[in-house]
């Protein structure tokens, strides 16, 4: 009656001590108590019992139809007094519609259910033992039932299989005075053909599909074996519990086995490979805690797939059957699985036949047997040794390993902390052989560097590349100082841009100065009957100048430079847009001795100046082009500014001479222009710029008016160098 | 009686699941046991039949010990569940729980080993005591394309095959010889109740069509 409770996991000390723990041996008759513990319970229930009636006479029993019990499952204690009026008409299908609906209220499961179950039990009526509360397992069998995908008629003609093969089962262990487990397993394999010949051949499952037919099998299958595991798995009429105990103790002997007996390729050392034993090893004995067949084979197959894996490190490709069993064998060894030859048996009689002889799932399980056969069979030729070895080992008088290698096992860390510690040291050895490689390589680079170079220096001493300062040929140097003295004296290099502009200006400004622009275009002796002229027209434009720089308050931007500059043009004779000529020239200029005394002076003091404006004019320039032209123009009639300042006369009309000089020189290319015109149209156009002295803005007045008085001063001051350069020049 | 309904279901294992399978969808499910030797190349040999491979594993062959494979024949589909056995002599005597309800086997030797030959006699012997009266065996002479250096002499093979009633090739599961034709011949062998089975002529030439057909229907299955 006890029975009637749920399969539990099963463990191995629950197996053989009664679960009461009260240290005696229990037995699977007694619900796994021992025979006093099993008494005393049933005294306690039978209380309970009593105890739990009351309440069930009292729950609502209005509904005398199983169909209103039917629709209220929610109360465990209304529905079971229905169930019990009911049992004896209810049909299959009623019972199945009505567990379908029960299976809510299931998991509402409490102690009642317990006792309710044993009562149910007393009473009879082949439905009677089906009819107890569902437990969890069973709901959850409902709960597939409903989702298989098979014709309502063929759930129900499933479920009525299900109850009579159940019954069939029950009433077998129950009635027979001779039970037999063989005849139990041909019960069950035939209902297992009978069944399949109802799904592949009833006109209710002619909508199924084929898997679901599989499906519907497998179904059938599981329910029953799960419900009724307790009576089928090691039935106490068989030997399968004393079967357990002898190979356990079996394999208890040979654990000497190593993986060198079985010729298997289990590297036991490898911690990673025995890893993967150890998730074999955790499966096979997970295959006991299983209650369907088709769970203990999914769970073989899971097992024998972790052993491929161990053998796929060790194999170097998938392994095959001869590596696989002796592999298998190791791992049942090791594993020393619980109930093996019961779980075994169980299989072999009680799953559909064709499950065992086909499928992944058969043949890593025929693998199993094997495995058991060999293990059980096993002598000392089988594993490579000699029989009095065997025997030695067996019963124990010889230890199974040589002390060396029992310690060497026992201290697997240390022996791995050994192996590693040699590899380490090999590692060291090669780290240190690099090191000295890489040394030498270094030092060979070296020698190499310096050979190569010790070559080179020596090609080099052998034909020096004398890199000779450029050696600007002394002709060329005397030539340019020619040259140079020459534009001192007339203003060579730049006079011709420069008198461009002068002309251009004097073209451009004086209307009435055709005359003078004709003189201006006279040979040198008419230079000097012209000259005053010329100063006259300068004079005038400087006037215009004057004026328009006052009116447009420009000069107040551009005076950094124009008192400045003009003055370097006078010293150097330098075009101010054309700076590095004019740097050039006054380095030259230095070495000239003529001129020395004065240009030392104004190198001290204009000579820094120049530097000062050239980068001025230079950043000018390079803001707008228009400025530059305007700025030189500008500063061309500056020494005609200088006129206000007042000098000596005589310095003036020197000055003036020497201006003559210039224009003189200038007067040549204007004609040159005029007759070339297309060059000197744009700075004539230019030009027309400047006499509107539309100045663009040049930012670089902003508070510079200190710097501003100082350059008019200085100004002065290279206005009198300049003019004793002059007369230098003349006395030369 | 229920033990001898358990038994039928045992000799095919198809039709204890679907009756009626054979007959509508030609669909045949055959469970092959392949014997012999450790190291005459039985698993390259069904490895080369099921991945077509030779040495150069897929990562995802876990093992050779079971596979299975579909082929075409004619309009029959026929499923071979190939069960390697451990082939060393150790382990002989547990051979019978392998080849027990197998329809097929395929009884693998070395040409160039003679023990193997023997090894193979042996099997055959047993299968023909033990094992379903109506087993195919095939006789398969491995490593032939090291022919060079054989040991068994291809007639003395085929006179032995002969005369016991089994189906005999040479083969190389490293060329590939010869692999996918003897077990195209044991799947044309097989029973699969409509006596198709039975033209000799022109079986030589269909195979070759076979085999095209089997690699087309590789994807579909």
């Amino acid at each position: 009656m006890s029975l009637a409770r749920v399969p539990q996991l099963r463990i191995v000390q629950r197996d053989l001590k009664c679960r009461q723990g009260c240290g005696f041996y229990g037995n699977a008759q007694f619900d796994g108590l021992c025979s006093k513990c099993f008494r005393e319970r049933n005294d306690k229930r039978k209380k309970a019992e009593q105890n739990a009636l009351p309440p069930v006479a009292n729950s609502p029993n209005t509904s005398g139809t199983s169909t209103a019990g039917r629709l209220s499952p929610q109360n465990l204690l209304g529905r079971v007094p229905n169930k019990r009026q009911d049992s004896m008409p209810e049909i299959s299908t009623g019972t199945l519609t009505k567990k379908k609906s029960l299976v809510p209220a299931v998991f509402q499961k409490t102690l009642q259910s317990n006792t309710l179950k044993s009562k149910k039990l007393k009473q009879d009526g082949h439905l009677g033992q089906r009819a107890y509360v569902p437990d969890p397992t069973e709901s959850q069998f409902m709960l597939q039932l409903r989702q298989l995908r098979i014709p309502d008629d063929g759930k129900r003609k499933l479920k009525s299989e299900i109850q009579r093969l159940d019954n069939a089962i029950r009433s077998y262990m129950n009635n027979s005075a001779n039970k037999n487990v063989d005849e139990l397993s041909e019960m069950v394999q035939n209902a297992y053909t009978k069944l399949a010949d109802i799904v592949h051949n009833d006109q209710r499952f002619q909508i199924a599909t084929n898997e679901d037919r599989e499906s519907a099998i497998d179904f059938f299958e599981k329910v029953v074996m799960t419900q009724n595991h307790k009576f089928l798995f090691s039935p106490y009429f068989t030997l399968d519990e004393e079967n357990d105990v002898k190979i356990q103790k079996r394999i208890r002997q040979l654990s000497w086995i190593t993986a060198k007996h079985l010729v298997c390729s289990i590297d036991e050392v490898n911690a990673e490979s025995r890893d993967l034993v150890y998730n074999a090893i955790t499966e096979l004995v997970g295959i006991d805690s299983y209650y369907s067949p088709q769970e203990k084979l999914e769970c073989t197959v899971r097992c024998c797939r972790h052993i491929f894996e161990l053998l796929k490190h060790s194999v170097g490709g998938p392994a095959s059957a001869d590596e696989f069993l002796p592999a298998l064998i190791f791992v049942v060894l090791k594993a020393n699985p619980v109930r093996l030859h019961s779980n075994v048996n169980f299989v072999t009689r009680f799953t559909n036949a064709s499950r065992l002889m086909s499928g992944e799932g058969g043949y890593y399980f025929t693998n199993l047997c094997c495995a058991i056969s060999f293990i059980e069979n096993l002598n000392g030729e089988s594993l490579g040794i000699s029989e009095e070895e065997f025997d030695l080992l067996m019963s124990g008088d010889k230890a199974f390993s040589t002390p060396w290698e029992s310690a060497l096992l026992a201290c697997e860390g240390l022996h791995l902390i050994s192996e590693n510690m040699k590899r380490m040291e090999s590692l060291k050895k090669r780290n240190s052989s690099i090191a000295t490689g890489i040394e030498n390589f270094r030092k060979d680079l070296e020698e190499f560097q310096r050979e190569i170079t010790d070559k080179v220096d020596a090609c080099i001493a052998k034909a020096p590349l004398t890199i000779l300062p450029i050696k600007t040929p002394s002709h060329l140097i005397s030539k340019a100082r020619a040259h140079l003295a020459n534009g001192s004296d007339i203003g060579l290099a730049t006079a011709e841009s420069v008198g461009h502009y002068s002309a251009n200006l004097i073209a451009a400004i004086s209307a009435d100065g055709n005359t003078n622009k004709e003189s201006t275009k006279n040979t040198l002796p008419l230079v000097k009957n012209s000259t005053n002229q010329i100063i006259d027209i300068l004079e005038d434009a400087s006037h215009t100048l004057a004026l328009k720089d006052t009116s447009t308050t420009s000069i107040g931007r551009l005076s950094p430079l124009p008192p400045a500059q003009p003055n370097i043009d006078l010293q150097f004779a330098s075009p101010i847009f054309n700076y590095t000529p004019f740097d050039a020239i006054s380095l030259l200029e230095d070495h000239s001795d003529s001129t020395d005394d004065y240009l030392i002076n104004t190198n001290l003091r204009g000579g820094l100046t120049n530097v000062n404006y050239d980068f001025d004019l230079s950043d000018h320039s390079g803001e707008n082009s228009v400025t530059e032209d305007l700025k030189l123009n500008l500063e061309e009639f500056d020494p005609l500014a200088q006129k206000p300042t007042a000098e000596s006369d005589l310095q003036a009309t020197e000055q003036n001479g020497s201006t003559v000089e210039r224009s003189l020189l200038d007067s040549d290319s204007p004609t040159n222009g005029t007759l070339l015109p297309s060059p000197l149209k744009p700075t004539v156009t230019d030009y027309r710029g400047f006499s509107s002295f539309e100045i663009p803005s040049i930012s670089c007045n902003t508070g510079d008016f200190a710097s501003l008085n100082h350059s008019v001063n200085e100004s002065e001051i290279t206005i009198r160098t300049t003019s004793t350069v002059i007369e230098n020049s003349k006395a030369n | 009686m229920a033990t001898t309904a358990r038994s039928g279901g045992n000799a095919s294992g198809s039709t204890a699941q679907r009756p009626n399978g054979t007959q509508q969808n030609k669909n045949c499910q055959f469970k092959l046991v392949l014997l012999g030797e450790s190291a005459v190349g039985k698993s390259s040999l069904v490895l080369r039949f099921v991945k077509g491979q030779f040495h150069e594993y897929q990562e995802s062959t876990i093992g050779a010990a079971f596979l299975t494979q579909t082929i075409c024949i004619e309009d029959t589909v026929v499923k071979f569940e190939i069960w390697d056995t451990a082939g060393q002599e150790r382990y002989h005597s547990l051979a019978p729980m392998y080849y027990r309800g197998a329809q097929a086997a395929i009884v693998v030797y070395d040409i160039q080993n003679q023990d193997s030959f023997q090894r193979a006699k042996t099997w055959v012997k047993e299968l023909h005591k033990q094992a379903s009266p109506n087993i195919v065996i095939a006789l398969a002479g491995n490593k032939a394309d090291l022919s060079n250096i054989r040991v068994v002499e291809y007639e003395e093979a085929k006179q032995y095959a002969e005369e016991n009633g089994l189906l005999f090739m040479e083969t190389s599961a490293k060329t590939g010889m010869n692999v996918n034709d003897i077990f195209l011949a044991i799947a044309k062998k097989l029973p699969k109740n409509d006596g198709a089975h039975n033209q000799g002529a022109p079986a030589g030439r269909r195979l070759n069509d076979n085999e095209n057909n089997r690699q087309t229907n590789n994807c579909c299955k």
